[in-house]
Order: structure tokens, then sequence, then C-alpha cells
């Protein structure tokens, strides 16, 4: 009730669902109230306050009638992929391509609701921390539901793709993955948005996965339009499994990407690596947690970006050794180039530890492109600008071959090559 | 000097010495060869002191003196030498600043003043000499950036500053090139005295070319199944360990 | 098994009392507990102070007033009743003393216990002391020599008395009143501390350095320290901290600013060493310290500390590189053992172009502490070329501590070359099985692998300084091996 009258507007509009989500709705609801909208004086939020999204009332578009005409629900040419799609938080039926296996279950996610498949919303209490995660829940809409059972392996990786068009919009997906003990899964996460799209795609995936089991995540974003995008991503792991999300901004007006991964289970091995690459007035943050709670697991992280005319980038990574987690063998790197006047870059690697037999570091650089390098590249006869993008490729180049999917990895380079005027 | 009787020990429940028994006389040297796994550098930690290595059963007595009772530091500075198989690193502590504690420490226990700094720096320009240890390398800190090769003869080095009356070499020709094991063994072989022993392990003959031992003993599944004249050594290297372990069963 | 007896040799030394705790008897001219404008004006009142300083701390008590304690810190602590802490101490003095016999026997009996005896320093180190015991400076020596040079250094209430223009044109402009909650407090209650200014060209030919203690039962003390070197003049001050054992927490909150002018240079080093609070982690004194310099054209500004002291500290000697070529560089030792608590690091802010810093930052975490490293390192749009490297590690002595660190990197220029590395590591459990060996004991052991870690910083600290900050990290940590 205390928060201010632009914030009322901005979430006024809010139509609380019924029949089992009811009660996640109403928590949203009263998270709205009590919990602090961000600001620039919020620790968490002091690099990305979301003062210019609320200036403007967003609302829950109507179901879409089927699957815009000018978007290719696969995005990604070549790609053999199931596919569960997305407008503006609805699942679009007629477009999908759901996989059919025994020991694999894969749904809309309020299918799975209604079905009983999700016994508790809240694994990671977002909404009841966060005043976006309480704007999510009040909102929450539609996704994906993927159960993989024990030893199983999903023979095709199931493609997420989620367009936001129209104006003022809010969007909330939400997504669960649970892959069961020495199962595999890729997903891949594609966000667009249509290039007049305004308003607010606020998401959330919970994923969790069994002893020995695999989950890779491509994820790109590539949003025309000036949508606020807010991700939260919250990954469980087990015993001796292997999380792994390769995350590419490609493109995208203001990007918030929150990442959570706990380790719960010994043996447990993570690796999160992404690249931003923002221009004219974009503004990406990606925000990490890496929990380890339990001894003898490791975790890499590397994130790199390169932010171009008056853009600003935002790196928080936090590591947590908790006092049980000896042995632990963690990693973090941040390396950024800002690339012109105007532009920059917040950084702030964390690493907070309560174990004392644990090998911890990090690494944090701002700097340029290497002159010799590029030198070295045009007295070989290649051009100025060839000479740039090659290297951009090479800087970025270790993020993008870690994707699992080379066709998603070949389409965000030219993606990137279109944008950047590489090729 | 060192009398070793019927020595169990382990590691974490897994018993690796089983009944050891060995006697080094004073100006003795003596090898200690054997397969990967046979118990040797178990040996030289259990003599050492290392605190993860438990004795279950026997005795070592060392100069009269119960070896078993001592803390680590307190063996060493009783006289008891060990060159480690993988010497340590410890960033930002010289070399002589090191040596210098080493020193005084044992000086101490012997109830005697604390050496002087002149005294120190003469004795630290003769021992050098003997491993060919260039000024670089002492003045560093302790084997940081050393190669494997200086650090092994900066083990020899610190043998030779603190005059040890047994001297342990634990796989010192390990990660040695022939030049370096040279160096190493003229360094050992000045410090053989009548009232010296040393304890050689090594996997390898090549080594007791070098350091010629009095007595070869072969050690497997931690005891001593066969011990010899050095020729032994040259019959080890040709035949290899299973000859020996054979006739045990 | 090897944890066992660790934890044995652990126990013993954090067992072990604190080796300066004691306290001196000598009567005070203490004012009534509690903050409000009439204590200003009294504290203002019995200073002398001219009508502009007194309004600057109305001023400062305003603000204060509308402030909040900060939150962000990684720290747990009971806030200090302001209301309950008497704002103005001064031991009673007759007057201004002709030399050091005149000093009060038990004073000198405190300085001789602390091992920094007027005459000693004097006649040893060639250092000249200003020392400071609850509020109010009682004696300061070599001052004439210095008066030679031109150099002034005496406590700030006789600076106000003294050279109010220059203390004027200067105070309050590097940390300004409403900086932060403590800094605003500091402004408007500050009692005393050290003023010091190195003329043009002036080359300050000694280690000019300020003991503090604190001493009084139940006064804060709140250190208003001034240093200004005019234009390529050099000065190294050092600032060293003992505290007595109390049960109560005590609260330290002072303001040091530092004026580097063009090619001036400032080397301030402190050995900080307030009392901790026991074993338990009762008492122990709050330090919540401001300092910042500020550095122009071609000056430099190095910040060396080594901090084993303190309940729990807030710190971060800061410096704002204004002048184009300027140099900032800090060089940190925390040790934190039992349940202390600190927060420390630095701030560099890049304005100027061409503009370095360095930031070297070594923790140690024993018992059951939190040691957290926070720094800022800022390149503003118009810092060209500006450079930074810092590397923060951090040592854990045992599985009951905590090792944080928390670097915020803000970058707005495409030239900047900014460079952050943090590791942590345990001290080596097969470093001690090898000093061992060589008959070095464990005691001597952990002394040796905690002074090499922190040899780059110790490094740094003039030569006298060193070898106590030496035999500090070893009391501190004496076995302290997890």
């Amino acid at each position: 009730m205390s928060q201010s009258s632009a914030v009322q507007d901005f979430v006024a509009n809010v139509q609380a669902p019924e029949g089992a989500l009811a009660s996640l709705a109403q928590e949203g609801q009263e998270g709205l109230d009590v919990l602090p909208v961000p600001t620039r004086k919020s620790e968490r939020w002091k690099y990305s306050p979301i003062t210019a999204m609320l200036a403007h009332p967003v609302a829950l578009a109507p179901a879409p009638d089927g699957w815009p005409a000018d978007v290719e629900p696969n995005p990604v040419p070549g790609l053999e992929a199931y596919r569960i799609v997305l407008v503006n938080g609805h699942v679009v039926p007629e477009a999908c391509d759901l996989p059919v296996a025994d020991g694999v279950v894969c749904m809309p996610w309020r299918h799975a609701v209604d079905e009983g498949h999700l016994a508790n919303f809240d694994w990671s209490g977002y909404h009841r921390r966060e005043w976006v995660g309480a704007l999510h829940a009040a909102y929450v809409q539609d996704g994906m539901f993927l159960h993989v059972d024990k030893g199983v392996t999903l023979d095709r990786p199931v493609l997420v793709h989620h367009h936001t068009t129209g104006d003022h919009t809010a969007a909330c997906p939400r997504h669960r993955i649970v892959v069961e003990d020495q199962a595999h899964a890729e997903v891949i996460l594609w966000h667009s948005a249509s290039s007049g799209a305004t308003g607010m795609v606020n998401g959330v995936l919970e994923a969790s996965l069994g002893a020995g089991a695999r989950l890779g995540l491509d994820k790109v974003q590539h949003e025309e339009g000036e949508v606020f995008h807010l991700a939260h991503e919250h990954v469980t792991q087990g015993k001796d499994s292997t999380f792994r999300i390769h995350s590419m901004t490609v493109k995208g007006h203001w990007v918030r990407n929150e990442l959570n991964v706990v380790q719960q289970g010994q043996g447990a091995h993570t690796i999160m690596h992404g690249a931003y690459l923002p221009k004219d007035r974009e503004h990406v943050d990606n925000h990490t947690t890496m929990d380890h709670t339990v001894p003898n697991c490791t975790s890499s992280e590397l994130y790199k970006g390169i932010l171009y005319d008056r853009s600003t980038g935002v790196f928080n990574g936090k590591v947590f050794v908790r006092q049980e987690a000896q042995l632990t063998n963690a990693y973090q790197q941040n390396a950024n180039i800002v690339a012109d006047a105007g532009a920059s870059i917040n950084a702030k690697p964390e690493l907070e530890i309560y174990a004392d037999d644990v090998k911890c570091s990090h690494g944090c650089t701002v700097g340029q492109f290497d002159d010799e390098a590029l030198f070295y590249l045009k007295s070989r006869g290649i051009g100025d600008k060839a000479a740039r993008a090659l290297m951009v490729q090479a800087f970025i180049g270790d993020v993008l071959e870690g994707m699992s999917q080379e066709e998603v990895a070949q389409e965000v380079e030219t993606l990137l090559a279109d944008r950047h005027g590489w090729s | 000097m060192l009398t070793i009787k019927n020595l169990h020990a382990q590691v974490e429940d897994t018993p690796i010495l089983k009944g050891l028994n060995l006697e080094i006389g004073p100006g003795e040297v003596h090898a200690i060869m054997g397969p990967n796994g046979s118990g040797k550098s178990t040996l030289a930690s259990v003599l050492a002191g290392r605190e993860d290595y438990e004795v279950t059963r026997g005795s070592v007595d060392f100069c009269g003196a119960d070896l078993l009772d001592m803390d680590a530091s307190v063996r060493a500075r009783e006289g008891l030498f060990l060159a480690f198989q993988y010497p340590v690193e410890i960033p930002g502590v010289s070399n002589l600043n090191f040596m210098k504690a080493a020193i005084n420490g044992k000086r101490e226990h012997q109830g005697l003043e604390p050496i002087s700094a002149k005294d120190f720096l003469a004795l630290v320009k003769e021992k050098s000499a003997l491993v060919e240890l260039a000024g670089r390398l002492r003045d560093r800190s302790v084997n940081e950036g050393f190669s494997g090769g200086e650090k092994k003869r900066n083990e020899i080095f610190q043998m030779a500053m603190l005059e040890p009356t047994l001297a342990i070499l634990d796989e010192t020709d390990s990660g040695l090139d022939i030049d370096a094991l040279r160096i190493v063994s003229q360094g050992v072989n000045a410090m053989r005295d009548a009232g010296r022993s040393f304890l050689v392990i090594t996997h390898y003959q090549r080594l007791l070319d070098h350091i010629v031992p009095d007595v070869v003993h072969v050690l497997s599944e931690g005891k001593i199944v066969k011990s010899g004249p050095k020729e032994l050594a040259l019959e080890l290297e040709e035949k290899g360990y299973d000859w020996i372990k054979e006739p045990a069963v | 098994m090897a944890y066992d007896r660790e934890d044995k040799v652990l126990e013993e030394v954090t067992g072990k009392a604190y080796e300066f705790g004691f306290t001196t008897d000598i009567e005070s001219d203490k004012a009534p507990a509690g903050l409000n404008e009439d204590i200003i004006r009294l504290i203002s009142a019995k200073k002398n102070e001219p009508d502009w300083l007194l309004d600057w701390r109305l001023d400062a008590f305003k603000l204060w007033c509308d402030m909040v304690e900060p939150e962000w810190p990684h720290l747990q602590y009971q806030k200090p009743d302001f209301q309950a802490i008497s704002y103005y101490a001064a031991p009673k003095q007759k007057k201004e003393l002709a030399s050091m016999e005149d000093v009060d026997p038990e004073l000198r009996n405190t300085m001789d216990k602390l091992g920094i005896s007027l005459e000693e320093q004097k006649r040893l180190s060639g250092v000249a002391v200003d020392f400071v015991m609850d509020s109010v400076s009682v004696a300061t020596s070599f001052k004439d020599k210095l008066a030679e040079l031109g150099i002034i250094f005496c406590s700030m209430s006789e600076a106000v008395q003294e050279h109010p223009e220059l203390v004027r044109k200067h105070l309050g402009t590097v940390v300004p009143v409403r900086d932060n909650f403590y800094a605003a407090l500091n402004s408007a209650v500050f009692t005393d501390g050290s003023f010091c200014y190195i003329p043009k060209g002036v080359r300050c030919p000694m280690e000019l350095s300020t003991y503090f203690r604190i001493n009084e039962s139940g006064t804060g003390q709140f250190e208003r320290t001034l240093v200004v070197a005019d234009e390529s003049s050099y000065v190294s001050y050092l600032e060293g901290c003992t505290a007595p054992q109390r049960d109560e927490n005590q609260l330290h909150a002072a303001v040091v600013e530092l004026v580097a002018l063009d090619d001036a240079e400032i080397k301030y080093s402190t050995v900080q060493n307030w009392y901790p609070g026991d074993e338990e982690g009762k008492g122990g004194v709050f330090n919540f310290v401001t300092k910042r310099g500020i550095c122009h054209t071609r000056s430099k500004i190095s910040w060396t500390q080594v901090e084993t002291g303190s309940a729990v500290t807030w710190k971060y000697p800061s410096c704002i590189l204004k002048g184009d070529d300027s140099v900032g560089e800090f060089y940190s030792v925390a040790v934190t053992n039992n349940f202390q608590q600190a927060d420390t690091g630095t701030k560099m802010v890049h304005l100027g172009k061409r503009t370095r810093s360095t930031i070297i930052s070594k923790g140690i975490s024993a018992g059951k502490s939190q040691n957290s490293y926070r720094g800022l390192v800022q390149v503003m749009p118009n810092a060209d070329k500006a450079r930074n490297f810092s590397q923060c590690d951090s040592l854990l002595m045992t599985d009951q501590c905590g090792a944080h660190t928390f670097p915020y990197i803000e970058i707005k220029n495409p030239t900047a070359q900014v460079e952050h590395e943090a590791t942590t590591s345990k001290i080596g459990e097969d470093q001690i099985f090898y000093c061992l060996q060589r008959g070095i004991d464990e005691e001597q052991a952990i002394s040796l692998i905690v002074n090499g870690y922190a040899k780059e910083v110790l490094n740094k600290l003039p030569m006298e300084f060193a070898v106590e900050a030496q035999k500090l990290l070893a009391i501190s940590l004496e076995g302290s091996v997890g």
C-alpha cells in the first residue's frame, strides 16, 4: 500500500488467475504490497533501477489468434528440435511440436499445473524475496513443463521460443524443467520481439537435476522494440549432476538476467557462460549466484561483454561457498571491452567463502582490443572493420563455441554480424 | 643409529607398512628400492613424522631415543632430514630466512645462541657451492617458481646447511636430468662421513651409480623382502621386481 | 587427526589475553553522556573555537540527525547508542607543557607500557610523536626542527587557534560533512586530532607519527586528522593504535583527510590494534573510519595499513585522483580472529587523465571471524587512459571463519584498463610440515608463512613500522591454523 502511484498504476490491471494458480498469484499480490520496489539504493538493483520500466503501465495481452505470420516459429535455420512457442506469455498450440516419447512429459506449463505435475510452486521463493518476483507471480501466465524420467535422454533438444508483440504488453512466462537421475536434456530458450513492441517480459524458469543428470541451456535474447526483459532462472543440482548454460544477449532494450544455481549434491558441476554486446542505449545486466552448499563440487563461470555506443553493462556474479562445502573448486571470470566513449560497465564479482579447504578465484578486466593484434591483422591486408570483427568473434568465441547446438551458435553469429555490420 | 622394529603404519585405515625391520649404522648408506605402492614414500613420511600417517605397531629408535615420540620439528632438530620427493613452495618466504629459522631452531634445541649474520652468510656461501646453487635461487622464495631440478638441488643445499645425522632422500632422482643428477649426487657424496648415514629411496638403479650404497633393501607390500650388497640393485634393474615377490609367497 | 592438534594450538593461542590491555587512571574533564546542540556548543567553547567552526559543527549535526547508519557492510553488531556516549573528555592538564618532564607521570607510565615513550622515540628513531590520549594532545616533540622547515605538525585544536586559515581552507574538502553517517557525526563532535602542513618543495626529513589510544571509560573517540602537502612536497605519516581492555563496546569514528597538491606525495601508514574483544566476542572497539585523500596533478597518495584489532572495522582509505597523472595506492593486510569482523578496502576514483591506481589487499581470517574486502574502482568519462590493478587475496586459517570479496568496478571510459584478481586459499598443511621437517616449530612456521603471504604489503611500511607490524601479525595469529 505504501508504493507510489506510478507503481500502483503499473500493476493495476492484474487479473488474478483461478484454480490451482490462485494461491501463487495471491502471494504475488501480497508481495507487491509489502516488498520494496527496487531502486538505485537497493544493493541488488543499484546498477539496474527499474524506474524507466515503471513509467509506462503495462497489461496482459489477450490470447493471440495463432502464431504471427511474419515470425518463424523456429528462428534457427536447420535446427532440428522439438518446439514449444509462446506469444506474449500464451502458448500457441498449433505452432508447437512437442516430443512424444516414453519417459518424457512435455506440455504447456498451465496444463501441468492443472494435471497436478507441480506440487510446489515456490522452489526459488523468488516472489517472496523480490518485488519483481512478486510481480511475475501476480501476472503468471504459461510456459513449458518438461519432465525427463530416470535414465532417459531426450533425442532432440527442445526449443522454447517466446515472442513479444504489441504496445505496453506484460508477459510473464514460467517454465519448469525436471531432469531425473541419470537423465539428459538440452533446451534452447529463444526470446524475440517485434520491432514495435513495448512493455515487459518477466519470466521465471525453474529447473532441478537429479543425481548424475545433465541439463544444458542455450539461451538467446534477440528482441527488437523497447521491451524490458526480466529473467529469473533458478536451478538446483543433485549429486554428480552437470548443469550448463550459455547465454547470449544479441539485442535487447533493457535486460536483466538473474541466474541462481544451488548445488545440493556432492560432485555437481556447473558451467555458466554468457556474452553481451549491447549497442545504442541498451542495458544488459547479468546477475548470477553460484551457491556451493555441499563438498566436492566445481563451478566455472565466464561472462564476456563488449559495450558499444552509449550502452551500459552490468555483471554481478556471486560465488557462495558454505561452511559444509569443503574442496570446492570455483572459478569466475568477467572480461569487458568498453568500445566507445559514453558506454560503461559496472562489474561486481563477489566471493563469499565460509569453508577453508577450497580453491576459489575470480578475475575481472576492463580493457580494449589489443592494438598489436589489430595491427598484425591489418598488416596481413585485413581491413580495419574486418579486423575488428575478427577480434570480436575471437573475444566472444569461447562463449559461442560452448553452445551445444551448432546451428544456434551459427545463427547468433549471423545476427551479430548483421547487427554490427561485420559482413 | 636407526633401528626400526616391526613397524606397522596406515593412512586413513589402509595399512601400508606391515612389519618393517631395518637397522642403519653410523656412516652407512642404505638404499630402499621397490615397486610403486610398496610403501617407500610412506616409510619416509612416517620417519619424518607426517601426521596423516598413523603408526599402529612397532618402534623406531633414533640415536638412543624413541623417534616416534617426537614432533616433526624435534626430529629435525635431533638430526633427521628428509629431502622431499615434492618440495613445497612457500610464497613470500625467502630461502635464506627459511634456513635461518631452521638453523636457529636447531641451535636453540642444542642450547646455543642464534647464529650470527656473518657466520650464517659464510655457511650459505660454502654450502651453496656444493650444489652449484646460484645466488638468484638462494634469494628467492622457498621453491617458488623453481624447476624440478632446482627444487631438488635446493633440498640438498638445505641438507648441507642443516648437517643432519640421518638424511632420507625420497626419490630425489625423480624428474632430474643427467646434469642435475650429477650435481645432486656430488652434493650428497661430499657429505658422506663416518657420523652421517643416508637412506636413499629410489625406484631406479641409476641414482645408485652415483650414490653407491652399502646395503640395498627391497621393499614389497610394506615389508623388506630382500637385502643385499649394491649388486642387488643391478639385478633388480635387470629382472624387475616380480622375481623377488614370488619366493615370498 | 591432523586437525585435532592444530585445533588445540588454536585454542591455546586464542585463549591468550590481550597483551596491551590495561587502563590508566587519570582524572577526566568529562561531558555528560548524550548528543545535542548544547553538547556541541560545549565542545566548541571548551576548545575556544571560532564561530565558523561552531557553525560548521552545528550544520554537520543537523545533517547527521537525518542520516541512518549504513546497512550495506557485511557486518553484524549491536548498533551503538549515540545518546549513551560522552562526547568530550580531556585529561586534566594545568597548562601547556614546556618539556617532557612536565607530562603527568601516570600518562608517561602508559606510554612506557606501550613502548612508545617520547624520549625513546626521540632518541632511537628520530620520529616526532604527537601522542593523543583520549581527545586532547598532551605532548608533541621535534616541533622546533620541523618549524625550521616551515612544517606545521600539531594537534588539531592548536591548528584551529594558530593556523585557522589553513584549517578553514581544507577541513571538510576531502570528506564533506554529508559524506556518510560517521563522517557527519565526527564533523559535529570531533574533539582533537592531528594537523600537518608541508610547505612547497619541502621534503619532510622524518616520519611523522601519531599514536592514538582510547582511554576514558565510556568515551567515544572522534579524531580529526588533516594532512596538507603543498606543491612538490613529501611526507610520510605513521599512525598506530592500541587500546585498553574493557567490556562495553567503544566507538571510534575518525576522519582523516589528505590533500596532495601538484607534484606532492603523501605516504600514510597505519598499524591498527584496537582491542578486538575477548575470545567470546565480548567487548572490543568499533572502528568506523573515513579516510580519504585528494590527489592533484602528478601527485601521489599511498595508503598502507595493517589491521589486526577492533571488534568491528569499517574502513575504506580512498583516493580521489583528480589531477592528471596522479597516482593512488592502497596496500592492506587485515587480520581477523575469534569473533572479529572487518569490512575494509578502498575506493579509487579516477577523474584525471592517465591516473593510475594499485590495490593490494591481503586478508587473513582465523577463529570464527569474518573478513571482507570491499573496494570501488571508478573510472569517470574524462579519465582517459586510466589504469588500475587490483589483487585481493584471502587466506583462511580455520573452517569456521569467512573470507569475502566485494569489488565494485565502474568504468565509463573506453580507454581504461582495469584488472582485478582475487584468490582464496588455505594455509597449507604441506607448507607447515615442510617447515616442521626443517626444525621450525609450528608457531614460527605459521608466522613465517603468513608474513610471506603479506610480504608485498609489509614491504611498503617504513622500516621501524614493518618490524612492529610483523610482530603484531605473529601475535594476532599464533597457532591459529585450522
